[in-house]
């Protein structure tokens, strides 16, 4: 039980700056604090950033790393003497194979630049478009008033980017709705799904159309507490953000703009995981209901919204709902597509929503090699078989085929790929990312892992004999949303590419 | 927590009230609805995922130790889909446990509730997965085991040691695969903030905490009688079973929370300070030194009778003040007034205190 003077929000950043998790960093902090020894160590053991203390050379083992020889770097860099880690995914699958040094800083060995669309007026996030540092959507939308906004919102058609797709007006209408006035704004910019990349382009190269977009929510709620939560890996990105609130104080002067660093734990993109991990405990997945817009942040009625989402807002302001729609093909906007894999340009492409893959890759220079695959939606989404090359990429239809939207993170693999070994690299992803709070996920992860890493090994096919019953039950059975599709990098790689699991 | 209504728990219709869970509302009906991670104590965690039910209009299945019911809503606990959950996720359990020889996790001395479980559903044999969970082989503590192969990450130990006992001594720490329960630095618990209360044993469903004192077959050995009594270290008065095999007092429990007023918990001295129960210098008889310097045995008579004098032969000598009188802890009310009225009235002088006063 928490002393109702204890700081408990502080003491993963403070556990940080001793240099992670030891006893004596734990019983400093416990006396800095009044938060109880064991919840920081507890708290602190969970994230990766800081469980273990020293430093040491992190390379990602993400799909698209790994297909690009993560492995044999890894082995390279070990052999010069450096002490490497193996992480998840660093979100830089278009500059594969990437690393962090011993000083956190992005190191990539054959890519360095981004490719993203060019400048045009019809984008909604617009990346290499102008930087508008006018804040005039704001000022608008205060003038329009909450009710016209969301209505606006609502013709919009505007979907969370984040992955779950529901419709942004619901959760804003539900907040003002509240009875509680005491609200908070929270940007997840977590970005960690395998192959997603977009936030991290928009944080750098358009982090205003984000910052006023927080704005705009946070001043139609009736909050001045805006929280953004980004994953610790993004050194640069937390920089540029911090240079660019610099840059808009006087546009934010109404706002505690609070950026908060994740430390290494992708389940922390889920909300709920979220908004514990800003209280300074453990991310694990809360039970829903209460959902955050009751009850969130500081159990306060809590709006919370992707990057993408949050920063395509200003300009719907802008140009009405009306034209948001109209950007998109089969559904509404203009979308971030992270493209990476075997293709010539890898990059972050904003295209009518609802495009095929065959026309992102042609944005995105080609296939490499004779394609065989795609994972649509970053590893939550499966694999599907290249077959579906026409299909658009939208919620609806992604969803139909039994895949997902998600985070559009699409990864390109082409027939040099032993899809036994893909499913591997992303079954290996969520069994270390599960937070272990539901049997289902944190045993069925682990299940499902070894039973496909057996047949890698051994060849026989019986090995999935479980398989099918066991990832039922994950989906059926786990709290959360990781649980629930972390079988399905296996199970789809099996429906669609049998040949690749026979008997060899 | 006023309003009822009424709800339909599998087709029946029932009593609820605002506010109620499912496992509230079925808790007054005949339906069983199993769980492992709920403690009525604790705030529900859902985490265990054995209790999950349906209900009409959600698309997953929903923890009925944690689902709060509205007016009408219709819930389902036995159903095809149910069953396969049930099945599977125990299965997944065991992949994760130590098993007997028959495939089941094992027996301990305070039972498994995880056994019982699955003996109810078919076995699928699946392949063991190997968690890397750390226990804390060299904590040397006196009174409690754990043994993270038959830990489950309910967390109710955790919670009670949180919630109930706010010592927060022990966590949920690490992640996935890894996760178990440790303290700060992994420390001996006697080097933590930790009472020895044991509360976290009583909680635990599998005997992965468990009394170190104990027997470990104690259920292979056909359990043991268990004798309510009174705990006799202070005047709260909990109740205790004492646990007895062979004439032995083998362990200590607290009736299940909600029948006494202890409500399930003890502290460190009821749970676990009980070796002198059949300690060989434990004085079963009144004892007076005679003349000879020795100690010989009396009747009670005989004591009381000598203490009066000795008593009465000080005050005669010293006068009144040079007594005092203190009475124990464990005395109730009526008690401690006849002890003040024997210092003030028998014996003539106010020096009298009650140990429990400081
Ligand atoms: C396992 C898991 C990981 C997630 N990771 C992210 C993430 O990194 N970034 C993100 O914006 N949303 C992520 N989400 C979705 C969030 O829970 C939430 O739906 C989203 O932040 C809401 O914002 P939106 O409506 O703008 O999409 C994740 C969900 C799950 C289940
Ligand atoms: S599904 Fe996995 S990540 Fe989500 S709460 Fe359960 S264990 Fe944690
Ligand atoms: S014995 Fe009591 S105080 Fe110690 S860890 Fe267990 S519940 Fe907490
Ligand atoms: S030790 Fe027991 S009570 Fe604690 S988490 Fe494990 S199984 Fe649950
Ligand atoms: S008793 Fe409901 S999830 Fe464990």
């Amino acid at each position: 039980m928490l002393k109702p003077t204890a700081d408990r929000e502080r003491i993963i950043e403070l556990l940080e700056h001793e240099g992670g998790v030891t006893e004596a960093s734990v019983r400093k902090v416990a006396a800095q604090t009044g938060v109880p020894e064991a919840d920081i160590w507890g708290t602190g053991k969970f994230y990766t950033l800081i469980n273990t203390p020293g430093t040491r050379v992190r390379v990602c083992d993400g799909l698209t790393c790994q297909m690009f020889g993560a492995d044999e770097l890894a082995r390279q860099i070990t052999e010069s003497g450096k002490e490497v880690e193996r992480v998840s995914c660093l979100g830089q699958c278009d500059l594969a194979v990437a690393t962090l040094s011993e000083d956190m800083e992005l190191v990539t060995y054959t890519k360095k630049e981004t490719n993203i669309s060019p400048a045009s007026d019809d984008l909604a996030i617009n990346l290499a478009g102008e930087v508008d540092l006018g804040y005039s959507a704001l000022a608008k939308a205060r003038l329009m008033g909450a009710d016209a906004v969301i209505e606006q919102l609502k013709i919009s058609g505007l979907q969370g980017r984040g992955g779950a797709g529901f419709p942004a007006h619901f959760k804003w209408t539900s907040l003002i709705n509240q009875a509680e006035t005491e609200r908070y704004v929270v940007c997840n910019a977590d970005e960690a799904e395998p192959g997603t990349f977009k936030d991290r382009e928009t944080m750098l190269r358009q982090p205003h159309k984000m910052l006023e977009g927080l704005a705009i929510a946070a001043a139609l709620i009736g909050t001045r507490e805006i929280y953004i939560y980004i994953r610790g890996e993004y050194v640069n990105e937390v920089a540029a953000l911090e240079v660019a609130i610099d840059e808009a104080k006087g546009q934010l002067e109404d706002f505690n703009v609070t950026i908060v660093r994740g430390h290494g734990a992708y389940i922390c993109g889920e909300e709920t995981a979220l908004l514990e991990s800003l209280e300074g405990k453990r991310g694990m997945p809360r039970l829903k209901p209460p959902f955050p817009t009751e009850s969130g942040f500081r159990s306060k009625p809590t709006l919370i919204h992707n990057v993408e989402t949050i920063a395509c807002v200003p300009s719907i302001v802008h140009h009405g709902g009306q034209w948001f729609h109209d950007l998109g093909r089969t559904e509404a906007g203009s979308k971030l597509y992270c493209i990476s894999g075997h293709v010539n340009q890898p990059g972050v492409y904003e295209l009518p929503l609802g495009v095929t893959l065959d026309e992102l890759v042609e944005q995105a220079g080609g296939y490499v090699g004779t394609p065989l695959a795609f994972s649509p939606g970053g590893a939550s989404s499966g694999f599907l078989p290249i077959s579906q090359r026409t299909l658009p990429l939208d919620y609806k239809s992604l969803a139909a085929a039994g895949s997902m939207m998600g985070s559009a993170g699409i990864v390109v693999l082409n027939d040099t790929v032993d899809m036994a070994r893909a499913a591997d690299w992303q079954l290996k992803f969520f069994e270390r990312e599960s937070c272990g709070q539901c049997a289902p996920c944190r045993i069925g992860t682990q299940f499902i892992r070894r039973q496909n890493e057996k047949y890698i090994q051994l060849g026989d096919p019986a090995t999935f004999e479980h398989t099918e019953d066991v990832a039922w039950e994950m989906e059926e059975g786990s709290i959360c949303g990781l649980g629930m599709i972390a079988a399905k990098p296996l199970t789809s790689a099996r429906e669609h590419f049998p040949e690749h699991f026979k008997t060899r | 927590m006023s309003d009822s209504f009424s709800i339909k728990l599998n087709g029946q219709t029932v009593d609820a009230f605002t506010g109620e869970t499912v496992f509230q509302v079925a808790a007054r009906t005949e339906v069983e609805i199993p769980s492992l991670c709920h403690d009525d104590r604790l705030a529900p965690a859902g985490a265990c995922r054995v209790c999950l039910v349906e209900v009409a209009g959600q698309r997953r299945l929903q923890p009925g130790c944690a689902w709060v019911v509205t007016p009408d809503m219709e819930i389902i606990t036995e159903s095809d889909r149910i069953a396969k959950h049930r099945k599977v996720l125990y299965n997944l359990y065991m992949a994760d446990h130590e098993l007997d020889d028959a495939g089941l996790p094992i027996e301990t001395g305070n039972g498994n509730q995880l056994r019982e479980l699955c003996k109810t559903v078919p076995a699928m044999n699946l392949e063991p997965v190997i968690a890397p969970r750390s226990g804390r082989p060299r904590d040397d503590n006196p009174y409690i085991q754990f043994d993270p192969e038959l830990c489950i990450l309910c967390a109710r130990c955790t919670r009670y040691c949180d919630e109930v006992e706010a010592v927060n001594a022990i966590t949920l720490s690490n992640r996935g695969g890894e996760t178990t329960i440790e303290t700060a630095g992994q420390r001996s618990l006697i080097d933590t903030t930790c009472e020895l209360c044991g509360g976290c044993i009583d909680t635990c469903p599998t005997g992965a905490l468990i009394e170190k004192k104990a027997p470990v077959n104690l259920v292979q050995l056909g359990g043991t009688e268990a004798v309510r009594s009174t705990c006799n270290f202070c005047g709260v008065g909990c109740q205790l079973d004492l646990h007895v095999q062979n004439d032995k007092l083998v362990k200590v429990t607290s009736p299940e929370p909600g029948e006494t007023l202890n409500d399930g918990n003890l502290c460190v001295k009821g749970r676990f300070a009980y070796d002198f129960v059949h300690h060989p210098d434990r004085i079963t008889q009144p004892l007076i030194r005679g003349e000879d310097g020795l100690l010989h045995r009396a009747t009670w008579e005989e004591a009381i009778k000598a203490t009066a004098d000795g008593l009465m032969k000080v005050r005669d000598k010293h006068g009144p003040d040079s007594l005092g009188f203190v009475s124990s802890s464990r005395c109730t009310g009526e008690e401690n007034y006849l002890m003040q009225k024997l210092s003030r009235a028998a014996f003539g002088t106010n020096n009298v205190h009650q140990c429990a006063a400081t």
